[in-house]
């Protein structure tokens, strides 16, 4: 028995020493690129594996952790913050960036290059006058349809949130089903709370919430009601499928509609190739000049403030910043770009380009509340319930607690 | 005399060092953080006494996750002891195949949690509802994971699925110790299966049981990752247990001290349970 | 009574293993099959075999530097567990009289209350401190970590062992250590094996601590691949499914030997 261990010992230890060897080759720059979006995992691998073609004295690592926000803060605590980093514009950057963690780009050349729209949303969530990261993608967060059943339906796209509800009538009174779901996945939840969120009360909420000006009581009641009415519209379990199970659903036609952010459609055209996919932004009010388009920053990039490799990192993401490499993203991702003259064309998300030309967005609801609140859960939870007394009391209750434990 | 005792010390004291370096000291650390208000990863932070304590007792979540965590320990740790004590009873019998059931029946501990977890996610969110579609029957037509009164049942059933594999070893082993001589003198007696059972088995296999019971216990009350592979804590905060909601809420939540002050509550009435548990059971196996 | 087969048994035995074996049945039936296959029936037996799964989870996992690493630790872990542990648990077997050893038996057991969560971040940040972000680390952990529990087994299992055995060694001008290595040390074979397989099947499965303390991912360990790869998989269950299979493969083979030990081990040990 010893021998056959020592056996297996000697066997297993050349490999995971070399393992551990071939990191510090021959005088080659290691630089970590730490990334939050699974699904760009495979194309930010392609544009690293370009950039060690051009520069061969550096080797690009691209990490996309499970669970990266939580990866990324214990990275942090251990004082090992990764090179360049990827992220979206969300609490935990702002957290994070709050605390000086990332590199300060105000005087960055490469910001000229980026849309003043996104700039200015990284300034407004952090609330500081440094910029902690160079947006790069930005995303959508709308209603997805099938354009085939669509067609074949008769229906059109809707401006207002009478005319939605009236195609969502319409494609259940065909026997269709029209939204698929996907609320075992409570982050998914946020999708029509963002939609109805942003747009009923607005952003200005949050800084009256904050001041004691208003209450969610007072001003959520139309966002829950709509939220409530939504759920009608979906299929016999939705509370039993997941994001994935969404995704291959709606690639297959199951649902006309699906409420999702444009990053799911590289997901979705890998379930059906051939499936024709359109968007709208979410109509949720029947003032068709106050509905814009949610949208945020899907990937912004930014260095740790205490790289060892300053230099090559910052090179890679010049390297990233090059208009043909962001049309490889966006190509790939369906995203829109942030930086200006690359320009998104695909028409699965055609349909968006008019509120990106007329400036009709609002960011995200759910990045002006804190993260500790938990916000998926407490949507999640009500649409199970369905008590909205009890929902807006818990919305106020739950962020008076988490502002009294700061 | 003395270098044997020299010797005792020598060969206990290099592994509570490093045992005290890596978990006592981290856990010091972490009670510490619980006066702090630190979030896990700023580089400063203040010292706010006992605030993170009173706060605990007014947050709902944590009541919330308390309830969800006993009764699903409660329910687990029975189910398990009683199916594997069954079960090990069985396997002693003469049966046919006993090898080959006996290897069945601990199978499942050598899964990983997380990958039975995704395995069981796929059946309740799709073999289940597939073939009760077929078959009709209405109330299973939904995924239970998803149902806020009924996610809690589908942990437990994966949970009682994987851990009664090796209480049902440690039992086995148990009733092995048994000298089969005791029992037949107790069929000379013309004793019942059933007494047999309770005058002669169980007390013989009591300390197997004490072990079962408080290991089960301990580690039903941390439950963390079939709630992790299955649910998330949902729907909505459904079957968030503590180890859960110290984990999310102190890491993605950034609130690291006000989590550890939880986590430090939750050590106490474990430490508490674990006590009453030990002092109950062992005076029943003296008493047998 | 003897040597007949009790059938009354035998059955719901069998009919309980079913239950036992359905999700694994399950997980290789999907693992073989197409997607379409999959879709028109879920439940039946595949029709011909699809090996292709297999190679594309290989392939996009990168299973086999993953199965290295996994194996690393988990060989580490598993010796170094048994040599420490049951000699920590000898010298507190026998001291039990002492205040010291009292306490420390106490101090072990109780230690094995501890939230995992409160000292999740301090020791992220201790081993980061001292280079031991990496597989070796990972090792030391589970040897450190296991001592609560392992302790728990030995200490009642050597107590059970009478003195009587040692005494002769003494006798016979043994020192503690020779007492332990000669006399103790083989009579613990089975709890070794309990204890050896308990730790192999702990740092082979576990996935919270590898995602915490390791940082490369190069050196990610079988069940964080799996783990990483579950947003990758989406929907491709079937791939998802091999990939699964593949990483519960190397322990069940390891399995079907040491199961007759673990059980007869026990036993023989028992009896003594």
């Amino acid at each position: 028995m010893k021998k056959l261990i020592s056996l297996m010992l000697a066997a297993l230890l050349p490999a995971s020493l070399l393992a551990g060897c071939s990191s510090s080759e021959s005088g080659k720059v290691k630089i970590e690129f730490f990334q939050n979006k699974p699904e760009a995992k495979s194309t930010f691998e392609k544009l690293a594996e370009k950039f060690e073609k051009e520069n061969p004295t550096i080797d690009v690592v691209v990490s996309t952790p499970p669970d990266a926000e939580t990866v990324l803060k214990t990275r942090i605590a251990k004082n090992d913050v990764p090179d360049v980093i990827g992220s979206g514009l969300n609490a935990t950057f702002v957290e994070l960036a709050k605390n000086g963690i990332f590199a300060d780009f105000s005087n960055d050349p490469q910001l000229q290059n980026i849309q003043p729209a996104y700039v200015d949303m990284i300034k407004n969530l952090t609330g500081l006058k440094e910029v902690h990261g160079i947006p790069y993608s930005a995303n959508a967060n709308g209603v997805l349809y099938n354009k085939a059943l669509f067609k074949e339906l008769g229906l059109t796209v809707p401006k207002t949130w009478d005319e939605f509800i009236a195609v969502a009538d319409k494609i259940k009174a065909a026997g269709k089903i029209p939204f698929y779901h996907t609320y075992k996945d409570s982050w998914t939840t946020l999708i029509p709370f963002n939609a109805l969120a942003s747009n009923l009360p607005g952003d200005q909420f949050f800084k009256d919430r904050e001041s004691g000006k208003t209450t969610f009581r007072q001003a959520y009641r139309e966002v829950a009601e709509k939220q409530l009415k939504l759920l009608e519209y979906g299929t016999k379990d939705n509370f039993g499928k997941g994001y994935s199970d969404g995704n291959a659903a709606f690639a297959k036609g199951e649902s006309v509609m699906y409420l999702q952010g444009i990053w799911a459609i590289p997901e979705i055209k890998k379930a059906n190739p051939n499936i024709e996919i359109g968007t709208f932004p979410f109509p949720a009010s029947n003032d068709t000049a106050k509905n814009k388009l949610v949208s945020g920053v899907d990937t912004l990039l930014t260095l740790s403030a205490a790289t060892q490799h300053k230099e090559e990192s910052k090179k890679f993401i010049d390297f990233l910043l090059k208009p043909e490499n962001v049309k490889f993203y966006i190509d790939e991702q369906k995203v829109f770009s942030s930086v200006k003259g690359v320009t998104q064309d695909d028409p699965s998300v055609s349909d968006l380009k008019e509120s990106f030309q007329k400036g009709l967005l609002v960011d995200f609801a759910d990045h002006y509340i804190p993260s500790a609140m938990k916000v998926d859960k407490i949507v999640q939870g009500f649409l199970q319930k369905k008590d909205m007394d009890e929902y807006l009391k818990t919305l106020d209750t739950e962020w008076n607690k988490v502002q009294e434990r700061k | 005399m003395s270098k044997r005792n020299t010797a005792f010390y020598l060969m206990t004291i290099p592994a509570v060092l490093l045992f005290f370096a890596f978990h006592t000291f981290p856990a010091i650390q972490g009670v510490y953080y619980s006066l702090t208000n630190w979030n896990g990863f700023s580089p400063t932070y203040e010292f706010v006494g006992f605030k993170n304590y009173v706060n605990i007792f007014k947050d709902e979540n944590v009541l919330n996750a308390y309830i969800f965590t006993f009764k699903y320990a409660v329910l687990t740790t029975i189910l398990v002891n009683a199916l594997s004590l069954i079960i090990a009873l069985g396997l002693n019998a003469k049966i046919k195949f006993r090898n080959f059931f006996r290897a069945v029946y601990f199978l499942p501990n050598i899964l990983s949690i997380l990958i039975v977890g995704f395995i069981f996610n796929y059946i309740f969110g799709h073999v289940i509802p597939d073939v009760a579609e077929k078959m009709g029957i209405e109330f299973l037509k939904s995924n239970i994971l998803g149902n806020e009164n009924l996610a809690w049942i589908g942990i437990v059933i994966v949970a009682v699925w994987q851990s009664v594999a090796f209480n049902t070893i440690l039992y086995l082993a148990g009733l092995q110790t048994i000298p089969s001589d005791l029992y037949e003198a107790a069929s000379l007696d013309g004793a019942t299966k059933w007494k047999e059972f309770w005058t002669i088995t169980f007390p013989l296999i009591a300390p197997f049981f004490t072990i079962n019971m408080v290991l089960a216990m301990k580690n039903n009350m941390n439950v963390f990752d079939h709630v992790v592979a299955m649910t998330g804590g949902g729907p909505g905060r459904a079957t968030e247990s503590i180890a859960v909601l110290i984990y999310q809420g102190g890491f993605t939540g950034g609130e690291f001290a006000y989590q550890s002050a939880n986590a430090v509550i939750f050590l106490f009435i474990i430490v508490v349970l674990t006590f009453i548990q030990l002092k109950f059971l062992q005076k029943r196996e003296m008493e047998m | 009574m003897k040597n007949k087969t009790n059938w009354a048994v035998t059955v719901p035995i069998a009919l309980g293993s079913l239950l036992i074996l359905f999700p694994l049945y399950l997980a290789i039936a999907v693992a073989l099959k197409s997607p379409e296959e999959l879709a028109n029936s879920i439940l039946g037996l595949p029709k011909e075999f699809h090996l292709e799964n297999f190679m594309r989870a290989i392939e996009m996992t990168n299973f086999f530097q993953a199965f290295q690493n996994s194996a690393f630790v988990t060989v580490i872990a598993v010796v170094f567990t048994i040599l420490t542990n049951s000699m920590v648990a000898y010298a507190i077997a026998r001291n039990m009289d002492k205040t010291f050893f009292k306490s420390l038996y106490y101090y072990l057991i109780s230690a094995m209350f501890i939230p995992f969560p409160l000292i999740m971040l301090p020791i992220v940040k201790e081993t980061s401190a001292l280079g031991m972000n990496n597989l070796f680390g990972l090792s030391v952990l589970y040897i450190v970590y296991g001592l609560s529990l392992n302790i728990f087994i030995y200490v009642g299992y050597i107590r059970s062992i009478p003195r009587e055995l040692e005494e002769a060694a003494i006798v016979d001008g043994a020192s503690a250590w020779g007492v332990f290595w000669k006399v103790i040390f083989p009579l613990l074979s089975p709890m070794n094996a309990t204890v050896g397989i308990l730790t192999c099947l702990w740092a082979w499965n576990d996935f919270m601590l590898p995602l915490i303390i390791l940082n490369d991912p190069e050196m990610a360990t079988l069940p964080l691949k799996q783990y990483i790869f579950q947003g990758q998989f989406s929907t491709d269950y079937n791939t998802a499914f091999a990939s699964y299979l593949l990483a519960l493969s190397p322990l069940v083979i390891v399995y079907l030997f040491a199961q007759k030990w673990v059980i007869s081990g026990v036993t023989k040990g028992a009896i003594k």
